[in-house]
């Protein structure tokens, strides 16, 4: 956020930062920026790739030197496409049947949830503080009964989404992000679930829940989903 | 590989040129000392802190605090966007938050130390709402003896 290379660099610190959009940069004129063409979510390029991570970073750094600004370097790097596997489905039959849960649905990904926490020695889950179960309890609740406080419900909802595609990455043929991503959207019942409570959170009469459905719920690339029936 | 917005999927690309960026005047670049001298502090607007600090809210301009020696398997992300990819963080913090990049570079000899302390604001902050909490961090920068700051957004 280039905002904060205006405010820092006033009260006497040099900055230098990553761009992921230029075109934001180019309005906002930090003192420099070394612009990247990564994915959104990925400044510095390629997860476990040190030495790519390490010439972005020695890039940027090397801006510091520099008194010409505002400026903005171009990264030379790019990152290849994925692969785009047509026809990949989920290896893990998830099995949703007329009488299948969120619950449950929760509790079979537990083990492979396990398994990728092993892999890593992490998990991004957490910020809600609840378990999973709790967390979907939240969520079911938001469906079939009062809405949660908006701020409970984005933070249970944000770690159960970290929950399903950690446990993806540890499926046997676990394909590539943008695949999990589609997976949890196209064939769980927690998408199925985020996608019929966002009209009960627009119509609240609540403003922090308004915000929650129409902005902060679901992302911009599967709002279409909202529109069928 | 995403070029200009005029080269994404029409989708996304609307939605960034809705958000509203701020002009200001030109803020003169300062000089320093080489590289190999400094003392550099990482500054993400992912929304990062360790696992139990208070999760960031719509409108919150304010920052976590990021200790240098924080495993990663302490570190959250609650940013409010939906709207980027969080699976590359799940694998490896790094691509988010190059704190291990940072030490290399230390190692190497290329900057010259790292801060104690590292910090992460939300970057959906309206800018208005960020500028007194980074005053305030810019004195305490000091305090910690930065020369500069490597500021990575999401």
């Amino acid at each position: 956020m280039g905002a904060l290379g205006h405010f820092l660099e006033r009260q006497g610190i040099p900055t230098a930062g990553i761009s992921l959009v230029r075109e934001h940069t180019e309005t906002i004129r930090p003192p420099r920026a070394l612009w990247v063409t990564f994915e959104l979510g990925r400044p510095l390029g390629i997860p476990d790739d040190a030495d790519f991570q390490r010439r972005v970073l020695r890039a940027a750094a090397a801006l510091l030197e520099r008194t010409d600004g505002p400026l903005i370097a171009d990264y030379p790097e790019d990152v290849a496409e994925e692969a785009d596997f047509t026809g990949w489905a989920c290896p893990i039959n998830l099995a949703p049947t007329s009488v299948d849960t969120l619950a449950a649905e929760i509790e079979r990904l537990a083990t492979w949830h396990d398994r990728a926490v092993a892999a890593s020695g992490r998990t991004t889950t957490g910020v809600s503080g609840l378990d999973m179960p709790a967390a979907g309890h939240l969520l079911v609740q938001a469906l079939e009964g009062e809405l949660p406080p908006a701020q409970a419900l984005k933070e249970a909802v944000d770690d159960l989404r970290a929950y399903y595609l950690e446990a993806a990455s540890a499926f046997p043929d676990a394909g590539t992000p943008a695949m999990r991503k589609a997976w949890l959207w196209d064939e769980t019942l927690f998408g199925k679930a985020l996608l019929a409570v966002q009209p009960r959170l627009v119509a609240s009469t609540d403003p922090q829940h308004r915000i929650l459905g129409n902005l902060t719920l679901i992302p911009a690339t599967e709002r279409y989903r909202l529109t069928k029936g | 590989m995403v070029k200009r917005l005029s080269d994404m999927p029409e989708v996304e690309a609307s939605h960034l040129r809705r958000i509203e960026c701020p002009t200001y005047e030109d803020t003169p670049a300062l000089a320093g000392k080489p590289l190999r001298e400094r003392r550099i502090v990482l500054i993400s607007t992912a929304g990062l802190h360790k696992r139990g600090d208070r999760a960031f809210r719509p409108g919150d301009g304010s920052y976590r605090v990021i200790p240098a020696e924080t495993p990663a398997r302490d570190l959250v992300m609650s940013h409010i966007s939906v709207n980027f990819d969080r699976t590359g963080f799940q694998q490896d913090h790094n691509v988010v938050f190059p704190i291990d990049r940072l030490r290399e570079l230390v190692a190497e000899g290329v900057v010259g130390s790292m801060a104690s302390v590292h910090y992460s604001f939300m970057g959906a902050f309206p800018p208005a709402a960020a500028e007194p909490h980074a005053q305030h961090l810019a004195g305490l920068l000091k305090q910690d003896g930065v020369d500069a700051a490597l500021l990575v957004p999401v």
